[in-house]
């Protein structure tokens, strides 16, 4: 794709059985992965989230969004129908990350680095280039 | 050293916990429309003969049929995706993310690699990459699920 030009400028994403849909009005930079143990335990691998504004995030349908309390400052929401693992938001936080794989396709994101590394579990390997962060690392540029 | 003779697992809040008394397979990575969306980035899932799973905990276990012929199992507390259960068959899958470290299991594969998110690419792992019609045509050989 050329410049930004050909890109959504929004991004639109729900869950799998689709009770909840949103859109996301702003574009983020790109897709971070994270190798938590939260994460892996919550996506059932690891996670894959873009961060965008609180208030970029437009919802259709959440009739079936549930919320989880994973630690002291931050949740996590799903769909309580089918399951489908789809955002972190820290408390008190204006930004919200969003799991990338509940954005329709073509999203024209890409993945801009691992964090959580030194958390990764056992069964893979990363093997690409992307840079790399044993814990957090600042939200992307 | 002791050989692991069982793999454990459950959810971020454990609400659900099972046994496996049999090593399972080694992982398959699956790119389908379906796990991208319940998992939302990629399903990596091990399989096993159903009578090695042992159930420990399930009070907060929640199932949604994702097609006629499979369902999918979570915690409806925290959200955490766990199995993956065709009707009939004889083998059941668990995410790889559910069980408990170390699993001494390693990433085999990648299937359905046709339908793969556009925001990231395989990479250069050395694994081999089944299209959802080569993985189709292996478990009717097979006779069942991996």
């Amino acid at each position: 794709m050329s410049a930004n030009g050909d890109l959504p400028g929004e991004l639109p994403g729900g869950c799998l059985c689709g009770a909840v849909r949103f859109v996301v009005t702003e574009r983020p930079m790109g897709v971070v992965n994270c190798h938590c143990s939260q994460c892996r335990r919550f996506h059932g691998h690891f996670g894959a989230y873009i961060t965008v504004p609180r208030a970029s995030v437009r919802f259709d349908g959440d009739a079936t969004l549930t919320w989880y309390r994973s630690s002291a400052k931050a949740q996590r929401g799903f769909c309580g129908t089918c399951g489908s693992s789809l955002f972190w938001q820290g408390d008190g936080e204006a930004l919200v990350d969003v799991a990338a794989g509940s954005l329709d396709q073509p999203t024209g994101l890409a993945t801009v680095r691992h964090i959580q590394v030194a958390s990764k579990p056992d069964y893979y390997e990363i093997t690409d280039s992307l840079e790399q962060f044993p814990e957090s690392a600042p939200e992307p540029p | 050293m002791t050989e692991k003779t069982t793999w454990t697992g459950g959810c971020l809040c454990g609400g659900v916990r099972y046994e496996i008394g049999t090593k399972p397979s080694s992982i398959s990575l699956c790119h389908c429309g379906q796990c991208r969306r319940q998992h939302s980035h990629v399903g990596a899932y091990t399989g096993f003969p159903r009578d090695a799973f042992r159930m420990v905990k399930e009070e907060t276990l929640a199932w949604y049929q994702s097609s006629e012929k499979a369902r999918r199992g979570f915690c409806s507390r925290c959200g955490s995706g766990l199995f993956w259960e065709a009707m009939g068959e004889p083998t059941l899958d668990v995410t790889a993310g559910s069980l408990d470290e170390s699993t001494e299991l390693r990433a085999r594969r990648h299937i359905w690699v046709e339908f793969k998110g556009d925001w990231y690419d395989i990479g250069d792992d050395g694994l081999p990459r089944l299209t959802s019609a080569e993985r189709l045509a292996e478990k009717q050989g097979q006779g069942g699920n991996s």
